[in-house]
């Protein structure tokens, strides 16, 4: 609230993924308005899986765009307040749950077999898709507000143990407690007039995994960044800076491939060639992505907001980015939905 | 207090599909779907339960190693995409220790089998499975 030169707030968004399964508290925004003292202001709680803070952000930016002034958004999970078995049962309900996780079946179960089918497709090796945690390892070293700080060698990564074959340990973006808040308002304020959402978009692919049309790809992003793209009237060409949300290596790539910044195919290779490296066609996760920022589940989104704002801002560790436009992606479990937001730099 | 994990009623519920995976047809363009839907993709919402064939082949599949607290005891998993008649379900594959030499076209079968247990009290909770028609080794 001080770094946006406290405005009145009238609503608070509040979005979390787990809420009363970890924490045992329903409609939690009554008790954050009350800690920090915002006497009088409403608050909505928005829940859609790993999608809940960009679906947050969407609902407040609409609402500024009807009515004005300033409106907070908040995302918060703690995923760490069960034990990691409870936490993978809690994570499984976000795949169509009577047909999916009453089986056994989790998000990393569906992320491997993607990442197995992509594999076999394209004739990759393992040591070809483990160049995500290697980047992102490296990224994270660079950034003071990453969980992982700490650059591993590709070796570290192929002997790490087998979560869901063919992913290992370094693929899955580590669950943490996290939250994060933006204050957005219909019209810059003084204190921050730099930072603009100036388009959203959402797709959808399919809630039964099964019935994916294809196991090499990602459905729904495409169409959501297509979406803010034109509403923020860019082209996919006039993007520096992008983030997405690799829950899994393999998501991070397919990510980049469905939003059409590679062709099908080849962005282990381009990854590793460096064009998704600060200075290459485009900056990529320059922050660590959720694989070193770690992964809040239900505040994920907003993480990779604030870190994109961040990032365009040039403030440390990015002071070399001099970038002026982002995207920011966000899915809802594997590929039932995304959402992608983006933003652009002011004068 | 007994901790249970699932309601009776919500389980029985979906027997119908749990142990006959009993899908919907579209009465119009003939579309089957699996969970079941209400409207076809062609917008047609006459659908008739129709029930799939118990035959079918493997498309892909993942040991799954990092499992959830009700499959503990069961762990590693074998989950796989299976194709019924045309219709894709993903589900535990049994009866398979090592699974290297399941590929994609393996005939694989329907089988019922306990799931999971709701703790040391509640009720035991059965359903699909699948397994490679030839055995393991095949």
């Amino acid at each position: 609230m001080s770094a946006s030169g406290n405005p009145d707030i009238r609503m608070i968004y509040i979005a979390s993924a787990l809420m009363e399964l970890t924490s045992e508290q329903l409609n939690a925004g009554n008790v954050l308005r009350e800690y920090i003292g915002l006497k009088g202001v409403p608050t909505m709680r928005i829940e859609n899986g790993d999608g809940s803070s960009s679906l947050a952000i969407l609902a407040a930016v609409n609402d500024v765009k009807l009515k004005g002034g300033c409106v907070m958004v908040a995302g918060v999970e703690k995923p760490h307040e069960v034990t990691s078995t409870k936490l993978n049962k809690f994570v499984s309900f976000s795949t169509n749950s009577e047909y999916e996780a009453f089986f056994g079946v989790t998000p990393a179960a569906q992320a491997a077999i993607m990442a197995r089918e992509y594999m076999n497709k394209y004739e990759y090796s393992y040591e070809d898709i483990a160049v995500w945690p290697l980047k992102m390892h490296e990224r994270g070293a660079q950034n003071p507000n990453a969980y992982f700080r700490k650059a591993v060698k590709i070796k570290d990564i192929t002997e790490s143990e087998l979560v869901a074959d063919p992913l290992r340990l370094y693929d899955v973006a580590p669950y943490v407690d996290g939250s994060a808040a933006v204050i957005l308002c219909a019209e810059p304020n003084k204190r921050d007039a730099v930072i603009q959402v100036s388009g959203a978009g959402m797709g959808v692919g399919s809630a039964y995994f099964a019935s994916k049309q294809a196991y090499d790809a990602l459905e729904s992003v495409g169409p959501a960044t297509k979406q803010a793209l034109k509403e923020s009237g860019m082209e996919l060409e006039d993007v520096r800076v992008v983030n997405v949300h690799d829950t899994y290596s393999i998501i991070g790539l397919l990510s980049l491939e469905a939003m059409g910044l590679s062709k099908q195919g080849m962005a282990p290779r381009l990854m590793r060639d460096g064009e998704f490296d600060g200075g290459g066609r485009v900056a990529v996760n320059m922050d660590g992505g959720l694989k070193a920022m770690g992964f809040p589940i239900g505040a994920s989104g907003l993480y990779q907001l604030i870190s994109s704002a961040i990032q365009l801002k040039g403030e440390k560790p990015f002071e070399s980015l001099n970038a002026d436009t982002a995207l920011v992606h966000d899915m809802v479990g594997v590929d039932q939905e995304s959402i992608v937001i983006a933003l652009r730099r002011g004068d | 207090m007994v901790e249970q994990n699932l309601s009776i009623p919500k389980y029985w519920r979906r027997t119908q599909q749990y142990y006959r995976l009993v899908a919907t047809r579209c009465a119009k363009c003939g579309k089957t779907y699996f969970p079941p839907r209400r409207v076809c993709d062609c917008g047609n919402d006459a659908l008739d339960p129709f029930e799939l064939p118990k035959n079918g082949s493997l498309v892909t599949l993942t040991v799954l190693r990092s499992v959830s607290v009700d499959f503990e005891k069961q762990r590693p998993l074998l989950i796989g995409v299976v194709d019924l008649g045309g219709v894709k379900l993903m589900g535990q594959i049994v009866d398979c220790p090592s699974p290297t030499a399941l590929r994609a076209g393996t005939p694989m079968e329907v089988v019922f089998r306990r799931v999971k247990e709701d703790g040391e009290h509640g009720i035991i909770y059965y359903g699909y499975k699948f397994r490679p028609v030839k055995g393991c080794e095949s």
